[in-house]
């Protein structure tokens, strides 16, 4: 079955795009596919540093919304955020060989943010490449070890050499500046 | 942070990060299950932090991943599809959406097919009772068509058969229809024979040999009868004749012939 490249800017809800695939739709699943995939692998790539574990990762995770387009509801947040977290966590989780610590009923986003369209995805990210450039570096230390690298809040002080607390502050403050910034 | 107070700020940031140690965090979210302002603050820290994510640079998926999954998808739809088809010939009914309401009605639609077989189940059966019945009678009455055809044929043969020696009191009375293979056999003042053994009446055609025309005992009062046993039709009779064979009956006659009477054709 061949599925032409959708094009997402021709927008469809991702609600409506979900609830096609409860009924088994692959057109629908391909559209999910096609506005997402990108974002996703690109998450994973820069946690695992692995081009076939990062597809690896990927495919999984499209997969299961395949297979359980219901573990996904409205209330849940955004389908974008969402599948920004599960590629994080999921990516995380193989680096540090673990089994998966959250299942995607556990995952809930209170956001208003629409990355359904590619264009406003695009300036999105434009957005946020800039607010997190402009966090003290300490922040951005901090977030990333956390982030990207899966440490917990007592390794990124034993790796940079801080306080507990501080490393905790750091992280608040970090994404609370995020937030406000992304807010006005 | 356990008890009835909020979790801080910097703990939900950090969960939302999942970078607390397990102890903590398990503590974290039997919290937030029943604290609905930490959970909404969890919530929008979970949202920020999904927006790191897209601070990365965008890379390009490596070639051939898209068809790999959507291949993934539509080998998954036609297995899915076998599944739909093997349980629609008879196995289950399936809904392809999940929850229970779904399932509620597969349950109750289930337990109603199984009503529905279990009443199927007993009308076959006294159906078929039925059917036995009516065959039974049909076979009754055809053989009754037969015998009254056999009796009142103009064409039929009447014999008396008698003892080959003195005293002659068993006695036999043949009526026989070759076109149809119609045979009724009457006997009288026939003697008890012993036990594992039976009277056998033999048909005895113009050509060939004697034919088996079935076993039979005396009652009480030494009458016996044989009414349209299994006979090919068209067959010419000479005579017939009674041996006493085992009580299977014989392939061939065996001496003494106890009542013996020609045809006839035969005489």
């Amino acid at each position: 079955m061949a599925f032409e490249r959708t094009h997402n800017d021709d927008v469809q809800g991702d609600e409506l795009l979900l609830e096609r695939v409860c009924g088994g739709d692959q057109l629908a699943m391909a559209g999910i596919f096609d506005r997402y995939s990108g974002m996703v692998y690109s998450v994973a790539l820069r946690v695992l540093n692995d081009q076939g574990q990062a597809e690896d990762v990927m495919q999984e995770i499209f997969f299961q919304i395949w297979k359980k387009p219901d573990a996904f509801v409205q209330g849940r947040g955004s389908l974008g955020g969402w599948l920004m977290v599960m590629a994080r966590n999921r990516a995380i989780d193989q680096i540090r060989r673990r089994k998966p610590t959250d299942s995607p009923d556990d995952v809930v986003l209170v956001s208003k943010t629409n990355l359904a369209s590619e264009t406003e995805r695009n300036v999105l990210m434009e957005k946020v490449r800039e607010v997190v450039k402009q966090l003290p570096l300490e922040q951005q230390r901090s977030l990333e070890l956390a982030y990207f690298e899966g440490l917990s809040h007592s390794e990124i002080a034993e790796k940079t050499g801080d306080a507990l607390g501080t490393v905790k502050t750091r992280i608040r403050l970090g994404l609370m500046g995020l937030r406000k910034a992304l807010a006005t | 942070m356990t008890g009835n107070e909020h979790i801080s700020q910097e703990d939900l940031a950090l969960h939302a990060l999942q970078a607390l140690p397990e102890a903590e965090a398990s503590a974290v979210r039997a919290h937030v299950a029943e604290c609905a302002a930490c959970r909404g603050e969890l919530g929008r820290l979970a949202a920020d932090a999904a927006l790191l994510g897209l601070s990365v640079e965008q890379k390009a998926l490596p070639a051939g991943s898209r068809d790999r999954f959507l291949g993934r998808v539509a080998a998954d739809a036609e297995a899915a599809q076998n599944t739909i088809r093997e349980e629609a010939r008879g196995k289950v009914l399936a809904f392809p959406k999940r929850g229970w309401i779904p399932w509620t009605i597969a349950a109750a639609l289930a337990a109603l097919a199984v009503m529905l077989g279990v009443g199927n189940y007993r009308l076959n059966r006294e159906l078929g009772k039925e059917y036995h019945m009516v065959a039974d009678l049909m076979d009754q009455s055809s053989k009754a068509e037969r015998a009254l055809a056999v009796l009142t044929s103009q064409s039929a043969q009447h014999v008396l058969l008698t003892a080959s020696k003195t005293p002659p009191e068993p006695t036999g009375r043949a009526v026989y229809l070759a076109e149809s293979g119609g045979l009724i056999f009457q006997g009288s003042h026939l003697k008890p024979v012993e036990t594992g053994k039976a009277y056998e009446l033999w048909v005895i055609p113009v050509s060939g040999k004697p034919i088996a025309a079935g076993v039979f005992w005396p009652d009480a009062t030494g009458n016996a009868s044989v009414v349209m046993p299994p006979l090919p039709k068209g067959v010419e009779a000479k005579a017939f004749g009674v041996t006493i064979e085992k009580a299977e009956g014989s392939d061939t006659p065996t001496a003494p012939i106890i009542l013996a009477g020609a045809t006839a054709t035969g005489e």
